[in-house]
């Protein structure tokens, strides 16, 4: 039909896409979790008019903060933009820029992202801010091992560690997707993202209570447009996470082979529909388990731990 | 170019059946770090009796891939019995002794678990290393039998009461099972029913030690018994 779509301009949307959808994604599990407990919730579109209202109030900083307070909303928004250059968002063939970093490159951007907001809620002198931000540093030295198996799993699966390149063995047969340590690797995957993405039973989502956040606590001393790109950025990471385990791991079908802007769009469709069932799943788990205590979350931790490394171990045996 | 870069490092990934088998087989070991987990002794039954049937569902995907027609019988039968029969004795132990919660374990959860996974890991590579072939499944199920036995091990040393360890007990008859699935499927059937029937003693033997046990103890801990009665 019509005429192919320039690589840059698919490699651009790719970005435009996380971004623009990202707050959307959120919205639609508040909205799931909201039904799922007998409530109407809010609209799907709320976090645009979140975001929308913060970008009209004013931006204060803590006294004593330095410049540093201020700009580090703009760089974990940056690193959040960085990531889906990496990995397949839209198409099932490696863009240009794709093979800039692999899947622990889009870890280290990540991480980036988070230490430096840590790092700015330090600044701010306020308590909850510091502890929200010592404690996700904590949190995430414990998970950090896990990432790590998951991805010696995906290299040692496919001898290399490109996420394309995953996502690709894992289209090739299904006797890919049934071999335990491909199966296991995703269920640890899956378990760091509802750690990272502040999800219960590590932390409540929307939970009032300074005490027991995390992630949330970090921003606290934020305000006005700054706080709305922090907002985003949360929003960005989660949908990214997402993309990570639903495009690479569990079910990197629907991408995009051509350039063609029909199948790019399809992509995009499709992207937002297993965003959407992710999301799902993550309000069911959201509904039926409690929070764990703080001090239990090592718990949490051990079980994703033990399935990343007996995926490692399956994999050396030979049969895995 | 990539494109054709990034199909090619694909390597050989084992067969729908292998990876299948083994997944199953990784269920069991799953379900007994699950039993780490388990604070209340009902459910812990409950894991053993979910662990059974994975292995009763691995006997009947052999039998079904390898035309081994004998393995539905014994299917059937170490369904019969360590899915309905053992828990069913074991909760009617748990329910003469109103106990409900487990005594909490010598070391903390994460800390058992990382152990566990040592030794697994042990069970693992020791395993890999003799170069056992059976004939109707792969060595991987090999492997994670031998650390099924050896995590059953740490259950029954880490935790402190009588209903956890027989619980542990039974579950390493059940790692033995997967061993012997590996090793020898075209085991004699009167050999491998003799197997189950040693269960069954040892289920006999439990059940009186935890009733007596009981009966002295008012408890089901076994840290009672460090202390000297005269």
């Amino acid at each position: 039909m019509s005429a192919a779509l320039p690589i840059p301009a698919i490699q651009v949307l790719q970005v435009l896409t996380v971004a623009c959808a990202s707050p959307g994604v959120s919205g639609s599990i508040a909205k799931v979790e909201a039904r799922l407990q007998g409530r109407r919730g809010p609209r799907i579109r709320q976090p645009y008019f979140d975001l929308a209202k913060l970008c009209r109030k004013e931006a204060l900083a803590p006294e004593g903060a330095s410049w540093f307070f201020l700009a580090a909303p703009l760089v974990a928004v940056t690193c959040y933009l960085t990531v889906p250059l990496l990995i397949p968002v839209l198409t099932s063939y490696p863009l240009p820029l794709g093979y800039m970093g692999d899947i622990l490159g889009g870890g280290f951007i990540l991480s980036l992202a988070s230490f430096v907001v840590a790092v700015a809620a330090l600044e701010t002198g306020s308590p909850y801010a510091q502890m929200g931000s010592s404690r996700a540093k904590t949190f995430g030295a414990i998970t950090e091992p896990v990432v790590l198996f998951v991805v010696f799993t995906v290299a040692l699966v496919t001898g290399t560690d490109l996420p394309y390149a995953l996502a690709a063995t894992v289209r090739s047969s299904a006797s890919q997707i049934i071999r335990p340590a491909h199966l296991l690797a995703a269920a640890a995957l899956f378990m760091v993202i509802l750690s990272e993405t502040g999800r219960i039973p590590v932390e409540t989502h929307t939970g009032t209570n300074e005490f027991g956040m995390i992630e949330e606590a970090r921003l606290f001393e934020h305000s006005g447009p700054y706080f709305a790109l922090l907002k985003l950025g949360s929003a960005m990471k989660q949908l990214i996470l997402f993309i990570i385990l639903g495009n690479v791991f569990i079910a990197p079908w629907g991408l995009a082979a051509t350039t063609r802007p029909a199948d790019v769009a399809l992509a995009i469709v499709a992207l937002l529909a297993k965003a959407a069932g992710i999301g799902i799943v993550v309000a069911v788990i959201d509904n039926s388990f409690a929070k764990l205590r703080l001090f239990k979350i090592t718990e949490f931790a051990a079980g994703a731990f033990l399935l990343a490394v007996l995926g490692v171990f399956t994999l050396y045996l030979g049969g895995g | 170019m990539h494109a054709a870069q990034v199909g090619a490092v694909a390597d050989g990934a084992p067969s729908v059946f292998t990876g299948g088998a083994n997944l199953v087989a990784v269920i069991v070991l799953l379900l007994e770090f699950g039993m780490f987990r388990q604070a209340l002794l009902r459910d812990q039954v409950r894991l053993y009796a979910a662990q059974s049937s994975a292995v009763c569902a691995l006997t009947v995907i052999v039998a079904a891939a390898r035309h081994l027609p004998e393995l539905y019988l014994l299917a059937a039968l170490s369904a019969a019995l360590k899915v309905v029969a053992v828990p069913a004795v074991l909760r009617r132990v748990l329910r003469g002794t109103q106990h409900e919660i487990a005594g909490s374990g010598a070391l903390s959860l994460a800390s058992t678990v990382l152990l566990a996974i040592a030794v697994a890991a042990f069970g693992f590579f020791a395993v890999g290393r003799l170069g056992i072939q059976g004939p109707a499944l792969p060595k991987t199920a090999l492997g994670v039998a031998i650390a099924v036995v050896l995590v059953a091990f740490v259950l029954m040393i880490v935790r402190r009461d009588v209903v956890s360890q027989s619980v542990g007990f039974f579950s390493l008859e059940n790692g033995v099972s997967l061993a012997a699935l590996v090793v020898a499927a075209q085991m004699p059937l009167i050999l491998a029913v003799a197997f189950l029937f040693d269960l069954l003693v040892a289920v006999v033997v439990f059940g009186v030690l935890i009733r007596f046990h009981h009966g002295r103890a008012e408890s089901l801990s076994t840290a009672e018994l460090t202390s000297l009665r005269g």
